[in-house]
Protein backbone atom coordinates (compact mmCIF):
# COMPACT_ATOMS: atom_id res chain seq x y z
CA UNK A 1 0.00 0.00 0.00
CA UNK A 2 2.77 2.42 -0.90
CA UNK A 3 0.54 4.70 -3.00
CA UNK A 4 -1.00 6.25 -0.20
CA UNK A 5 -2.27 9.81 -0.85
CA UNK A 6 -3.37 11.05 -4.53
CA UNK A 7 -4.90 14.34 -5.45
CA UNK A 8 -5.12 16.75 -8.58
CA UNK A 9 -5.38 20.67 -8.20
CA UNK A 10 -5.03 23.91 -9.78
CA UNK A 11 -1.92 25.59 -9.58
CA UNK A 12 -2.68 29.24 -10.59
CA UNK A 13 -0.93 31.79 -9.73
CA UNK A 14 -3.34 34.37 -8.44
CA UNK A 15 -4.28 31.62 -6.21
CA UNK A 16 -1.59 33.11 -3.72
CA UNK A 17 -0.62 36.16 -5.39
CA UNK A 18 -3.93 38.10 -6.23
CA UNK A 19 -6.15 36.63 -3.70
CA UNK A 20 -8.23 39.40 -2.94
CA UNK A 21 -9.32 39.76 -6.66
CA UNK A 22 -11.58 36.57 -6.20
CA UNK A 23 -15.10 36.52 -5.20
CA UNK A 24 -15.13 35.74 -1.45
CA UNK A 25 -17.23 32.63 -2.01
CA UNK A 26 -15.42 30.75 -4.80
CA UNK A 27 -11.95 31.49 -2.98
CA UNK A 28 -13.32 30.07 0.32
CA UNK A 29 -14.87 27.03 -1.21
CA UNK A 30 -11.54 26.42 -2.72
CA UNK A 31 -9.28 27.00 -0.15
CA UNK A 32 -11.49 24.81 1.69
CA UNK A 33 -10.94 22.32 -0.52
CA UNK A 34 -7.07 22.82 -0.36
CA UNK A 35 -7.58 22.79 3.49
CA UNK A 36 -9.05 19.27 3.17
CA UNK A 37 -6.27 17.95 0.44
CA UNK A 38 -3.86 18.85 3.23
CA UNK A 39 -5.89 17.09 5.86
CA UNK A 40 -5.82 14.11 3.67
CA UNK A 41 -2.26 14.11 3.04
CA UNK A 42 -1.19 14.29 6.84
CA UNK A 43 -3.24 11.74 7.70
CA UNK A 44 -1.36 9.41 4.85
CA UNK A 45 2.24 10.06 6.71
CA UNK A 46 3.45 10.66 3.85
CA UNK A 47 7.51 9.91 2.92
CA UNK A 48 7.55 11.04 -0.24
CA UNK A 49 5.66 13.19 -3.25
CA UNK A 50 5.58 12.33 -6.63
CA UNK A 51 4.38 15.38 -8.95
CA UNK A 52 2.93 15.77 -12.23
CA UNK A 53 3.96 19.09 -12.71
CA UNK A 54 4.34 21.89 -15.75
CA UNK A 55 6.52 24.80 -15.61
CA UNK A 56 6.52 28.21 -17.28
CA UNK A 57 9.73 28.67 -19.19
CA UNK A 58 11.29 28.59 -15.68
CA UNK A 59 14.21 25.76 -16.65
CA UNK A 60 13.75 24.83 -19.98
CA UNK A 61 13.48 26.66 -23.35
CA UNK A 62 13.34 26.40 -27.14
CA UNK A 63 17.09 25.52 -27.01
CA UNK A 64 16.38 21.81 -25.19
CA UNK A 65 12.85 20.77 -24.43
CA UNK A 66 12.00 16.93 -23.43
CA UNK A 67 8.50 15.86 -23.24
CA UNK A 68 9.43 14.91 -19.43
CA UNK A 69 11.94 15.63 -17.20
CA UNK A 70 12.39 13.82 -13.88
CA UNK A 71 13.94 15.95 -10.78
CA UNK A 72 16.39 14.11 -9.22
CA UNK A 73 17.96 16.72 -7.27
CA UNK A 74 18.49 16.88 -3.41
CA UNK A 75 17.23 19.99 -3.00
CA UNK A 76 14.53 22.21 -5.20
CA UNK A 77 14.36 25.41 -4.66
CA UNK A 78 11.94 28.38 -5.46
CA UNK A 79 9.21 29.97 -6.34
CA UNK A 80 11.48 31.97 -9.16
CA UNK A 81 8.63 34.39 -9.08
CA UNK A 82 9.40 37.29 -6.28
CA UNK A 83 5.67 38.57 -6.65
CA UNK A 84 4.25 35.24 -5.80
CA UNK A 85 3.75 35.79 -1.81
CA UNK A 86 5.20 32.64 -1.11
CA UNK A 87 8.59 32.15 1.17
CA UNK A 88 11.80 31.43 -0.76
CA UNK A 89 12.14 27.47 0.19
CA UNK A 90 14.46 24.84 -0.19
CA UNK A 91 12.41 21.39 -0.76
CA UNK A 92 14.19 18.30 -0.31
CA UNK A 93 14.41 15.94 -3.02
CA UNK A 94 14.16 11.98 -3.03
CA UNK A 95 16.55 11.42 -5.40
CA UNK A 96 16.57 7.20 -4.79
CA UNK A 97 12.63 7.47 -6.06
CA UNK A 98 13.24 9.58 -9.17
CA UNK A 99 16.48 6.87 -10.12
CA UNK A 100 14.04 4.56 -9.50
CA UNK A 101 11.30 6.16 -11.76
CA UNK A 102 13.75 6.63 -14.50
CA UNK A 103 14.63 2.78 -14.43
CA UNK A 104 11.17 1.44 -14.31
CA UNK A 105 10.33 4.03 -17.51
CA UNK A 106 13.32 2.56 -19.50
CA UNK A 107 11.53 -0.78 -18.66
CA UNK A 108 8.49 0.70 -19.89
CA UNK A 109 9.99 2.35 -23.16
CA UNK A 110 9.75 5.77 -22.23
CA UNK A 111 13.31 7.40 -21.56
CA UNK A 112 12.41 10.94 -19.83
CA UNK A 113 15.41 13.89 -19.52
CA UNK A 114 16.52 13.98 -16.05
CA UNK A 115 17.59 17.09 -14.10
CA UNK A 116 19.66 17.46 -11.12
CA UNK A 117 18.41 21.26 -10.97
CA UNK A 118 15.01 21.72 -11.47
CA UNK A 119 14.13 25.84 -10.11
CA UNK A 120 10.29 25.64 -9.28
CA UNK A 121 8.35 27.82 -9.91
CA UNK A 122 4.22 28.35 -9.35
CA UNK A 123 3.41 25.35 -11.04
CA UNK A 124 4.72 23.50 -8.32
CA UNK A 125 5.19 25.95 -5.72
CA UNK A 126 1.31 26.93 -5.34
CA UNK A 127 0.28 23.15 -4.95
CA UNK A 128 3.07 22.95 -2.00
CA UNK A 129 2.57 26.16 -0.20
CA UNK A 130 -1.39 24.35 0.21
CA UNK A 131 -0.31 20.82 0.75
CA UNK A 132 2.61 20.98 2.74
CA UNK A 133 3.20 24.20 3.16
CA UNK A 134 6.31 23.61 5.93
CA UNK A 135 7.99 22.59 3.07
CA UNK A 136 9.44 19.39 4.13
CA UNK A 137 8.18 16.40 2.44
CA UNK A 138 11.00 15.05 0.18
CA UNK A 139 9.49 15.41 -3.57
CA UNK A 140 9.92 14.30 -7.12
CA UNK A 141 9.29 16.88 -9.64
CA UNK A 142 7.94 15.19 -13.37
CA UNK A 143 7.91 18.23 -15.54
CA UNK A 144 5.81 17.20 -18.51
CA UNK A 145 5.95 20.02 -21.69
CA UNK A 146 3.26 22.01 -21.88
CA UNK A 147 4.84 24.29 -23.69
CA UNK A 148 6.68 24.02 -27.26
CA UNK A 149 4.76 21.84 -29.74
CA UNK A 150 4.90 18.65 -29.97
CA UNK A 151 3.73 17.88 -26.67
CA UNK A 152 3.32 14.10 -25.73
CA UNK A 153 0.13 12.97 -26.13
CA UNK A 154 -2.74 12.26 -23.49
CA UNK A 155 -2.07 8.49 -24.29
CA UNK A 156 1.55 8.61 -23.76
CA UNK A 157 1.62 10.46 -20.41
CA UNK A 158 -1.12 8.15 -19.55
CA UNK A 159 1.70 5.52 -19.87
CA UNK A 160 4.48 7.45 -18.34
CA UNK A 161 1.80 7.29 -15.13
CA UNK A 162 1.17 3.48 -15.40
CA UNK A 163 5.13 3.26 -14.98
CA UNK A 164 5.60 5.47 -11.96
CA UNK A 165 1.89 3.82 -10.62
CA UNK A 166 4.39 0.67 -10.36
CA UNK A 167 7.58 1.84 -8.90
CA UNK A 168 5.17 3.91 -6.34
CA UNK A 169 3.13 0.77 -5.05
CA UNK A 170 6.32 -1.53 -5.11
CA UNK A 171 8.30 0.84 -2.70
CA UNK A 172 8.24 0.22 1.29
CA UNK A 173 7.74 4.34 1.73
CA UNK A 174 4.30 5.75 1.92
CA UNK A 175 4.27 8.07 -1.49
CA UNK A 176 1.75 10.42 -3.09
CA UNK A 177 1.42 11.34 -6.20
CA UNK A 178 -0.04 14.52 -7.51
CA UNK A 179 -1.22 16.31 -10.50
CA UNK A 180 -0.93 20.21 -10.79
CA UNK A 181 -2.51 22.84 -13.32
CA UNK A 182 -5.51 23.27 -15.72
CA UNK A 183 -7.90 23.57 -16.48
CA UNK A 184 -9.51 25.41 -18.78
CA UNK A 185 -7.15 29.06 -19.11
CA UNK A 186 -5.38 30.92 -21.91
CA UNK A 187 -2.46 32.91 -19.54
CA UNK A 188 -1.02 35.46 -21.87
CA UNK A 189 -2.86 34.36 -25.19
CA UNK A 190 -6.01 36.09 -27.05
CA UNK A 191 -8.55 34.38 -25.07
CA UNK A 192 -7.13 35.12 -22.04
CA UNK A 193 -10.19 35.03 -18.97
CA UNK A 194 -12.34 32.75 -20.80
CA UNK A 195 -13.12 29.74 -18.72
CA UNK A 196 -15.01 26.54 -20.60
CA UNK A 197 -17.06 25.41 -17.70
CA UNK A 198 -18.39 22.89 -19.55
CA UNK A 199 -15.11 21.40 -21.15
CA UNK A 200 -13.84 21.61 -17.23
CA UNK A 201 -16.97 19.34 -15.86
CA UNK A 202 -16.56 16.76 -18.61
CA UNK A 203 -12.71 16.28 -17.67
CA UNK A 204 -13.46 15.76 -14.00
CA UNK A 205 -16.36 13.35 -14.75
CA UNK A 206 -13.63 11.09 -17.02
CA UNK A 207 -11.08 11.61 -13.70
CA UNK A 208 -13.09 11.02 -11.39
CA UNK A 209 -14.74 7.51 -13.31
CA UNK A 210 -11.20 6.88 -13.32
CA UNK A 211 -12.03 6.43 -17.25
CA UNK A 212 -8.76 4.99 -19.08
CA UNK A 213 -10.14 5.11 -22.04
CA UNK A 214 -11.67 8.72 -21.65
CA UNK A 215 -8.66 10.21 -20.52
CA UNK A 216 -6.24 8.29 -23.11
CA UNK A 217 -8.34 9.16 -26.07
CA UNK A 218 -8.21 13.00 -25.76
CA UNK A 219 -5.83 14.36 -27.96
CA UNK A 220 -3.69 17.63 -27.33
CA UNK A 221 -5.61 19.35 -30.08
CA UNK A 222 -8.61 18.84 -28.23
CA UNK A 223 -7.08 20.13 -24.74
CA UNK A 224 -5.39 23.22 -26.48
CA UNK A 225 -9.13 24.39 -27.64
CA UNK A 226 -9.74 24.78 -24.35
CA UNK A 227 -7.03 27.19 -23.76
CA UNK A 228 -3.18 27.34 -24.15
CA UNK A 229 -3.05 26.24 -20.56
CA UNK A 230 -5.41 23.80 -20.43
CA UNK A 231 -2.73 21.21 -21.84
CA UNK A 232 -1.49 21.12 -18.47
CA UNK A 233 -4.28 18.37 -17.89
CA UNK A 234 -1.59 15.95 -19.59
CA UNK A 235 -0.11 16.20 -16.07
CA UNK A 236 -3.52 15.10 -14.54
CA UNK A 237 -3.67 12.25 -17.43
CA UNK A 238 -0.60 11.04 -16.13
CA UNK A 239 -2.19 10.98 -12.32
CA UNK A 240 -4.90 9.13 -14.15
CA UNK A 241 -2.12 6.33 -14.79
CA UNK A 242 -0.57 5.70 -12.26
CA UNK A 243 -3.51 5.59 -9.87
CA UNK A 244 -4.59 2.20 -11.52
CA UNK A 245 -8.31 2.53 -11.36
CA UNK A 246 -8.58 4.76 -8.38
CA UNK A 247 -11.59 6.55 -8.53
CA UNK A 248 -12.01 10.31 -7.58
CA UNK A 249 -14.27 12.91 -6.06
CA UNK A 250 -14.11 16.26 -6.71
CA UNK A 251 -13.79 18.43 -3.79
CA UNK A 252 -14.17 21.76 -5.59
CA UNK A 253 -14.51 23.19 -9.18
CA UNK A 254 -14.57 27.25 -9.46
CA UNK A 255 -14.51 28.83 -12.63
CA UNK A 256 -12.49 32.04 -11.13
CA UNK A 257 -12.42 34.79 -13.94
CA UNK A 258 -10.43 37.28 -12.29
CA UNK A 259 -7.65 34.12 -11.67
CA UNK A 260 -8.81 33.39 -15.96
CA UNK A 261 -8.78 29.80 -14.81
CA UNK A 262 -11.07 27.30 -14.22
CA UNK A 263 -9.70 25.60 -10.71
CA UNK A 264 -10.29 22.19 -9.10
CA UNK A 265 -9.59 19.86 -6.40
CA UNK A 266 -9.81 16.26 -6.72
CA UNK A 267 -8.78 13.50 -4.09
CA UNK A 268 -8.54 10.10 -5.38
CA UNK A 269 -9.49 7.05 -3.16
CA UNK A 270 -5.98 5.35 -3.74
CA UNK A 271 -6.59 2.81 -0.37
CA UNK A 272 -9.53 0.91 -1.54
CA UNK A 273 -7.62 0.55 -5.01
CA UNK A 274 -4.61 -1.04 -3.90
CA UNK B 1 11.75 32.33 -39.68
CA UNK B 2 13.66 32.99 -36.80
CA UNK B 3 10.68 32.99 -34.56
CA UNK B 4 13.45 31.04 -32.45
CA UNK B 5 16.05 33.94 -32.12
CA UNK B 6 12.88 36.29 -31.38
CA UNK B 7 11.97 34.70 -28.83
CA UNK B 8 15.19 33.86 -27.63
CA UNK B 9 15.87 37.67 -27.01
CA UNK B 10 12.54 38.51 -25.40
CA UNK B 11 12.90 35.22 -22.91
CA UNK B 12 16.88 36.70 -22.22
CA UNK B 13 15.35 40.42 -21.40
CA UNK B 14 12.70 39.26 -19.75
CA UNK B 15 15.36 37.07 -17.17
CA UNK B 16 18.83 38.09 -17.69
CA UNK B 17 19.41 41.58 -16.03
CA UNK B 18 22.14 42.75 -17.52
CA UNK B 19 19.92 42.12 -21.23
CA UNK B 20 17.33 43.68 -19.53
CA UNK B 21 19.20 46.68 -19.13
CA UNK B 22 20.87 46.66 -22.42
CA UNK B 23 17.17 46.26 -23.98
CA UNK B 24 15.92 49.40 -21.77
CA UNK B 25 19.51 51.27 -22.86
CA UNK B 26 18.98 50.92 -26.54
CA UNK B 27 16.86 48.36 -28.02
CA UNK B 28 18.09 48.52 -31.25
CA UNK B 29 21.03 47.51 -29.71
CA UNK B 30 19.97 44.79 -28.69
CA UNK B 31 18.28 43.70 -31.12
CA UNK B 32 20.97 43.55 -32.97
CA UNK B 33 22.76 40.82 -31.41
CA UNK B 34 20.49 38.12 -32.59
CA UNK B 35 19.83 36.95 -36.12
CA UNK B 36 16.38 38.43 -36.96
CA UNK B 37 14.43 39.43 -40.05
CA UNK B 38 13.51 43.33 -40.36
CA UNK B 39 9.95 42.81 -39.32
CA UNK B 40 11.18 41.23 -36.36
CA UNK B 41 13.87 43.67 -35.33
CA UNK B 42 11.11 46.14 -36.26
CA UNK B 43 8.73 44.76 -33.87
CA UNK B 44 11.17 43.85 -31.15
CA UNK B 45 12.45 47.78 -30.54
CA UNK B 46 8.99 49.01 -31.37
CA UNK B 47 7.25 46.72 -28.75
CA UNK B 48 5.14 46.52 -30.58
CA UNK B 49 2.63 43.30 -29.31
CA UNK B 50 0.43 42.97 -31.80
CA UNK B 51 2.92 42.21 -34.32
CA UNK B 52 5.28 40.42 -31.88
CA UNK B 53 2.03 37.74 -31.25
CA UNK B 54 1.63 37.55 -35.26
CA UNK B 55 4.62 36.49 -35.37
CA UNK B 56 4.56 33.70 -33.04
CA UNK B 57 6.05 34.45 -29.46
CA UNK B 58 4.10 32.21 -26.68
CA UNK B 59 1.92 34.49 -24.60
CA UNK B 60 4.13 33.06 -21.66
CA UNK B 61 6.74 35.01 -22.99
CA UNK B 62 5.49 37.59 -24.28
CA UNK B 63 3.34 38.85 -21.40
CA UNK B 64 5.86 38.89 -18.84
CA UNK B 65 7.66 41.06 -21.63
CA UNK B 66 4.76 43.35 -21.68
CA UNK B 67 4.89 43.47 -17.78
CA UNK B 68 8.34 44.87 -17.97
CA UNK B 69 6.87 47.99 -19.12
CA UNK B 70 3.93 48.24 -17.08
CA UNK B 71 1.57 47.55 -19.62
CA UNK B 72 -1.88 46.86 -18.20
CA UNK B 73 -3.48 43.22 -18.77
CA UNK B 74 -6.42 44.78 -20.81
CA UNK B 75 -4.15 46.67 -23.11
CA UNK B 76 -2.06 44.13 -23.45
CA UNK B 77 -5.09 42.35 -24.47
CA UNK B 78 -6.14 44.42 -26.85
CA UNK B 79 -2.99 44.38 -28.91
CA UNK B 80 -3.04 41.01 -29.20
CA UNK B 81 -6.40 40.59 -30.31
CA UNK B 82 -5.74 43.22 -33.20
CA UNK B 83 -7.89 45.65 -31.04
CA UNK B 84 -5.08 47.83 -30.84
Amino acid sequence: MALSFACALGHAPGIVAWREAAPAEQRERLYQAFGELRARLEAARLEALVLFTAEHWANFFLDHISPYCIGRAQEFSGPIEPWLKIDQAAVPGAPDLAEAILTACQEHDIEPAFSYELRLDHGTMVPLHFLTPAMQLPIVPIVINTLAPPLPTPRRCFLLGQAVGEVVRRDARRIGVIATGGMSHDPGERNHGVIDESFDRQFLDAMKDADAQRLKNYTVPQLHAAGAGAVELLNWIALGGALGGARGEVLAYEPVVPWATGIAAMAFNVVSAS
Amino acid sequence: MSIYALQKAIRDVNRDPAKRAAFFESPAGLAAQYALSEAERDALQRRDYATLYALGVHGLLLRPFSILHSVSEADYLRAIRGQG
